[in-house]
């Protein structure tokens, strides 16, 4: 089961390409990874496994990261090291609004001040769930779309 | 060794609950004095009447009335307190922080010690707390651990002394529930639901007609995998009519197979890693180990192992709680493993 992937840049523009298998990601990330700096944005959409954490594991694998990456569903959110130079990024906010209900519950993450140390990028699964959050950053967002 | 007898008050605000323990520790016999945890006080008496507009994960309306409720701001209880446990990590950082205030604050004015625990260590407590694996009790034990947010097989050589040598590498095994039975439509949270209607099957005695992948099962190493439960339970579900997926014995025939898929690789995973480490015993901590068929299977598993103790899980506590976090703490207090108010902080990323 292959999966329709759409990425929306900031600037409106939007690219749409098939991601054949779960290996597959790179095609995407190599799209991506030109237009983020320190406090991108990047928002994950799909149903329920669609990919959305098997995506971000091949980002963090292209920025260097280590660490390997579970669903951070229960969690909330997971702070991963990475190291890209070109970039300058630094840490990897991984956060799942999966089981968030409100945009006020957000405010347990920390996030707008996590997000703007000047070395981090956040990528959030179900931005559906914290959608005003999402509007505020709107000019700082990278919105993949995901079909299974 | 600090064999000394002792009574640990606890606070554990790592992520969803907010909770209070005192337990008492004189040689072998361990007591739970006390032990509150907020989502199971009705939300009024939680909040003194006031609740707040956003009362998810806030803390600390709930910590301050937690340990009103545990008679801590009572001088002639709080004196019967030898030292202060609180979670450090994992878990997030703004959560955490309630608790670390909290127990900072209390042991800067009263002067006992304070100890930092990791939450994970607590779930590996869990099990110490029951009388008739305490007895018993001697390294190495291999635990599994299994909730909503890890699975990880651990081996404890000593106390203090944890090497995790298996792990998921995506979905927890607690999340693997949750999330199928909210494919199939079934309210959250659904883990214990599948196990419901699994039972339900279980009892017709027959075959289940769906069978569910069991990733990684055979791979030599000790990890596992579970996302892939996601895609093919939606296309099995998917695969059947409308009219039958509101019929409950089908529901519980799919509930089954779940079930089934998970415990099967959880069991495999711990008969493979029981075989290459050679533990004492076995336990299982986390909020999963509540589930029956996996108790179940896990104790028959252990059985065709020759001289290995099956630790049975705690009842009562096997989700997020202070009680295990008072026992790790009473660990550490015999290590005099102590920390310092002035500096404990939060340790969001924390392995075990
Ligand atoms: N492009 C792809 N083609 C086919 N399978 C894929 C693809 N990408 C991911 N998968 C598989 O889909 C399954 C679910 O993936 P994953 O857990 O990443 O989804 P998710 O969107 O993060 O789910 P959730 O909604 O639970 O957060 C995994 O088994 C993964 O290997
Ligand atoms: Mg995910």
């Amino acid at each position: 089961m292959s999966r329709l992937v759409t990425i929306v840049f900031p600037n409106g523009k939007k690219k749409t390409q098939k991601v054949p298998q779960a290996e597959a990601w790179n095609a995407i990330i190599d799209l991506i990874y030109p237009e983020i700096k320190p406090g991108s944005i990047v928002t994950l959409s799909g149903p329920l496994g669609a990919g959305k954490t098997t995506c971000v594991q091949h980002l963090a694998k292209t920025l260097g990261g280590k660490k390997l990456i579970q669903s951070p569903t229960f969690a909330l959110m997971r702070v991963i090291p990475v190291a890209d130079n070109r970039h300058g990024i630094k840490r990897l906010i991984h956060v799942d609004a999966y089981r968030i209900e409100h945009d006020e519950e957000l405010r347990v993450l920390d996030l707008d001040e996590e997000v703007t140390d000047g070395k981090s990028i956040c990528v959030l699964e179900w931005p559906e769930n914290v959608q005003s959050w999402i509007q505020k950053n709107q000019t700082r967002c990278i919105a993949i779309y995901i079909k299974v | 060794m600090n064999n000394k007898s002792h009574t640990i008050l606890a606070i554990e605000t790592s992520c969803d609950e907010t909770s209070v323990a005192l337990l008492r520790v004189s040689g072998n016999k361990v007591e739970i004095r006390h032990h509150e945890t907020a989502t199971q006080i009705p939300i009024h008496a939680r909040y003194g009447g006031v609740v707040p507009e956003v009362a998810a994960r806030t803390h600390v309306a709930e910590v301050v009335s937690l340990l009103e409720r545990a008679g801590i701001f009572l001088s002639k209880k709080l004196s019967t307190v030898d030292a202060i446990a609180v979670t450090r990590g994992p878990g997030l950082s703004t959560a955490l922080r309630v608790g670390i205030e909290a127990a900072r604050t209390l042991a800067f004015s009263t002067g006992k010690p304070l100890i930092g625990v990791n939450h994970l260590e607590g779930h590996l407590a869990s099990s110490w707390l029951v009388p008739e694996n305490r007895n018993q009790w001697k390294f190495p034990i291999l635990a599994l651990l299994v909730s909503g947010g890890h699975t990880e097989l651990v081996l404890m050589k000593d106390f203090g002394k944890y090497r995790i040598i298996g792990r998921t590498r995506d979905d927890a095994a607690g999340e693997a529930f949750d999330k199928s039975a909210k494919l199939m439509g079934l309210a959250y949270p659904g883990g214990p639901l599948i196990s419901k209607y699994a039972a339900q099957f279980e009892k017709t005695k027959q075959k289940s007609r769906f069978t569910l992948p069991r990733p990684m099962i055979n791979d030599p190493s000790l990890d596992m995998s579970f996302s892939g439960l996601k895609t093919a339970v939606r296309q099995t579900w998917e695969g059947i009519s409308n009219e039958e997926r509101s019929n409950e014995s089908i529901i519980a025939e799919m509930a089954w197979s779940i079930q089934d898929a998970i415990c099967d690789v959880l069991v495999q995973k711990t008969q493979r890693a029981i075989q290459k480490h050679h533990p004492v015993a076995v336990t299982v901590v986390g909020g999963v180990s509540a589930n029956k068929e996996l108790q179940k299977r896990m104790a028959e598993m252990i059985q065709t192992q020759t001289n290995i103790l099956f630790h049975v899980p705690a009842i009562g506590l096997h989700t997020d709680n202070a009680a295990m976090i008072a026992a790790a703490g009473s660990w550490r207090f015999s290590r005099n493993a102590f920390d310092r108010w002035q500096t404990i902080d939060a340790k969001p990323e924390w392995n075990l």
